[in-house]
């Protein structure tokens, strides 16, 4: 069975993520596992005291994680915040990158999970001793404890990044569960005053921070769809070998049978599509958020086709929260509206100027690394 | 010595941007019936350049290449517009008479099928055997020095314009129903062969149902042994489960009908919303994206001699699902236009007509080559067990 489902991204911190998330499934998370495992140096440079690691090794993490359900701020506190930071000045840059790496500081980006870190949600004004900002951010990831947020913002037409104590900015208006289980909070900024240094990064270097982040957001969110789709299909095999009615296996039954095809079918094409988007990231492709877009609109139709049959494999035990499938259609439903859900990103696709270059891919090998 | 693929598909580009000429590739370019003209006129110029067959090994002919360069060959071909190679001669009897013909048998078809002066067509459906092709029942009686055909075949394409067909035959009863079935080439202008169109949803003349009836057949043009044509059966399929063509004229299909909606589009100018279509389009060409992975890793397999395991079933199902999804968006965006105008009988070609064609040849692809409720309990089998 194993074979079936190889991993996208194996190696050591795959294994480590996966044994962690094993170990730690069932029981509430304590403190902040994220950054006492040192993920948050994966994607910081060498010179910052960090991994100098890639996109490929935090999708193992992402995968590792993935595969067994456990819901970690990985993407946000791993990927989104040390791009972001990327953005300041080489000192300021190094100083919060290097505190990061080594967990001195809890970073949290101030962004709704819904939307994409280019995405203005927070507009500032600059006044004579600072910057004042003003806006409603809801959907805020909360799992973890920060001492500090990182805020996308715009200021008189230009892209900024501000870096705020988490104190500054307050306590959230309302605090939920999400769909996928995670802890999730609504911030609103009015007319919030920041010193003048709060602002880290402003016009070309933010914006292009802001959209690596946003790339880097929708790649990792397919590899943990990905993931999640071959624990979800082997959870619903594994269902159907086991449970009996009427006197025989459910696997026994062709419908059954030809549905969970169906569901390994779509879930080859998925990985597929997630291996093209690393090459073209690893590449720097002209098209690659054309190519992030299209994978993931697919990817959200796809993932939503299976959680929906999956739950309906499993009978009445498909809608328990307790079975593990349940969950995973949970999480795949949710990532489907992380950073942009299917109808903002096909409107993007089919805006006039989003024109589809011809590609060819016969050089490719199929591997990710 | 290392490959340089890159050098490779350069070569290839510059030699059918130039020998594939324009009439031809306006044929291809349109989604238009390729016939038999333009294959055997392709299949010539290649063959005259050395490429005639991609998939042969250099001692019968072909051109040695490894599963890449053949992938990269197709994608070229389909990027360029230029017609597939027809696959009977080519890709299914050649390689099986090449592993199991006689000296005097590889002398004799071998040359023709590169050449294309001779033009195949496969023997295998019976009315009463399909997808379960061992319970084939036309039979093979020797009779001297001589075999004698009594059956039928169904589902034969391009029977009516082939010098040769490639026939499974019922040697004996007696043995298991694998083990009497044997491999027969018999010229098509044999007296006692009658061949039958059948009309088919799309309008075109591509099927038929060819009968023998007391057919006389040397028999020397028998294939292996007597009785173990299931061998070069199974050997013909398992060699030909990853038609590198597939994928790469997939993604040409969905360029030209990206260009049709688009086309449409302009010029209802707002009478009809395509946003449906577009929206649609851009799930083909994610599945393509896929598929072109899938392809790429079972390439991959191939060359490193791993398992292929249900990599051919997943391609397969694929790439017949986004086909028939491509040809039904066709079908809506000519629809009101063309929908009427099926079969031009007086006048002028209709083009939009085609993809109204397109689309009824297209349902095939779930049915041909083993249907896809097959190819799922291939998958379920792997997955569930049988």
């Amino acid at each position: 069975m194993s074979t079936s489902f190889p991993s996208l991204f194996p190696g050591m911190l795959l294994d480590a993520a996966s044994r962690y998330a094993e170990d730690h499934i069932a029981v509430q998370i304590q403190g902040d596992p994220v950054r006492e495992l040192g993920w948050t140096a994966t994607l910081v440079p060498e010179e910052a005291g960090g991994v100098g690691g890639n996109l490929g090794d935090l999708a193992s993490i992402v995968e590792g994680l993935a595969a067994h359900g456990l819901q970690l701020p990985v993407v946000e506190t791993c990927a989104v915040v040390p791009l972001l930071l990327q953005a300041a000045g080489a000192e300021t840059a190094r100083r919060w990158l290097e505190a990061v790496a080594e967990g001195s500081v809890q970073i949290a980006p101030l962004t709704a999970l819904s939307a994409t870190p280019d995405v203005d949600a927070v507009t500032a004004r600059h006044l004579d001793i600072g910057y004042e900002l003003s806006g409603a951010v809801q959907g805020v990831d909360a799992t973890l404890p920060a001492t500090h947020y990182l805020v996308p913002a715009q200021v008189d037409g230009d892209d900024a990044i501000f870096l705020i104590d988490a104190e500054r900015v307050g306590a959230p208006r309302a605090r939920y569960r999400t769909m996928e289980g995670r802890l999730g909070a609504d911030f609103a900024l009015a007319q919030l005053a920041v010193p003048e240094s709060a602002c880290i990064a402003r016009g070309a270097s933010a914006h292009d921070a802001r959209a690596k982040a946003t790339d880097a957001a929708l790649l990792l969110t397919a590899v943990d769809t990905v993931a999640a789709l071959a624990t979800l299909i082997r959870q619903t095999v594994t269902h159907l070998k086991e449970r009996r009615q009427f006197g025989v296996a459910l696997s026994s039954f062709q419908v059954l049978r030809h549905r969970v095809a169906d569901m390994y079918v779509k879930y080859l094409g998925a990985k597929g599509l997630v291996i093209h988007c690393f090459h073209e990231h690893e590449q720097a492709a002209p098209d690659l958020r054309r190519t992030l877009r299209l994978a993931k609109v697919s990817l959200a139709e796809s993932a939503r086709a299976c959680a929906e049959s999956a739950i309906q494999m499993h009978g009445g035990m498909g809608v328990s929260e307790e079975v593990l499938a349940t969950r995973m259609a949970q999480r795949l439903i949710a990532s489907e509206f992380r950073y942009g859900d299917r109808l903002l990103h096909v409107a993007r696709l089919l805006a006039p100027q989003a024109c589809a270059p011809q590609v060819s891919l016969s050089n490719q090998t199929g591997s990710v690394r | 010595m290392s490959i340089d693929y890159a050098g490779f598909r350069r070569e290839l580009e510059s030699f059918v941007r130039s020998a594939c000429p324009p009439e031809i590739r306006a044929v291809v370019a349109a989604g238009q019936k390729i016939t038999k003209r333009e294959y055997q006129a392709w299949q010539q110029i290649l063959n005259a350049r050395g490429w005639g067959a991609p998939s042969w090994p250099r001692e019968a002919g072909g051109t040695g290449w490894d599963i890449r360069q053949r992938l990269i060959f197709e994608e070229v071909m389909a990027e360029n517009d230029c017609p597939p190679l027809y696959h009977h001669g080519l890709g299914h009897i050649g390689p099986v008479i090449i592993r199991f013909g006689t000296p005097e048998q590889k002398a004799r078809f071998l040359p023709r099928i590169l050449d294309g002066s001779d033009w195949w067509c496969q023997g295998y459906s019976e009315p009463g055997s399909g997808s379960d092709l061992a319970s084939l029942s036309t039979t093979a009686r020797l009779d001297g020095d001589e075999w004698v055909v009594n059956g039928q075949k169904i589902w034969t394409s391009h029977a009516h314009e082939a010098s040769m067909i490639y026939m499974l035959v019922r040697t004996s009863k007696e043995t298991k129903k694998q083990e009497g079935i044997s491999l027969l080439l018999v010229p098509m202008d044999t007296p006692g062969i009658t061949v039958r169109p059948i009309k088919t949803i799309d309008g075109w003349h591509h099927l038929n149902e060819v009968f023998f009836d007391e057919v006389r057949v040397r028999a020397d043009n028998l294939v292996g042994e007597v009785g173990k044509g299931w061998t070069c059966a199974k050997f013909l399929l398992e060699r030909e489960r990853l038609p590198p063509a597939n994928v790469a004229r997939l993604e040409l299909m969905r360029r030209q009908v990206t260009q049709l909606v688009e086309g449409a589009s302009r010029a209802t100018a707002g009478l009809r919303d395509f946003s449906g279509l577009h929206h649609k389009l851009l799930m083909c060409e994610a599945d393509v994206k896929g598929a072109r992975v899938m392809m790429a890793q079972a390439t991959d397999d191939l060359i490193h001699q791993r398992p292929l395991g249900v990599q051919p079933s997943v391609i397969k199902m694929t790439c017949a699902d986004v086909a028939q999804r491509l040809t039904t968006i066709a079908l809506d965006a000519v629809g009101p236009d063309a929908a009427h105008r099926f079969l031009a009988e007086v006048g002028d070609d209709v083009p939009d007509a085609t993809w109204i064609q397109n689309y009824m040849f297209t349902r095939a692809r779930t049915i041909a080559g083993g249907t896809s409720e097959v190819q799922r309990n291939v998958v379920a089998n792997e997955l569930l067990g049988a």
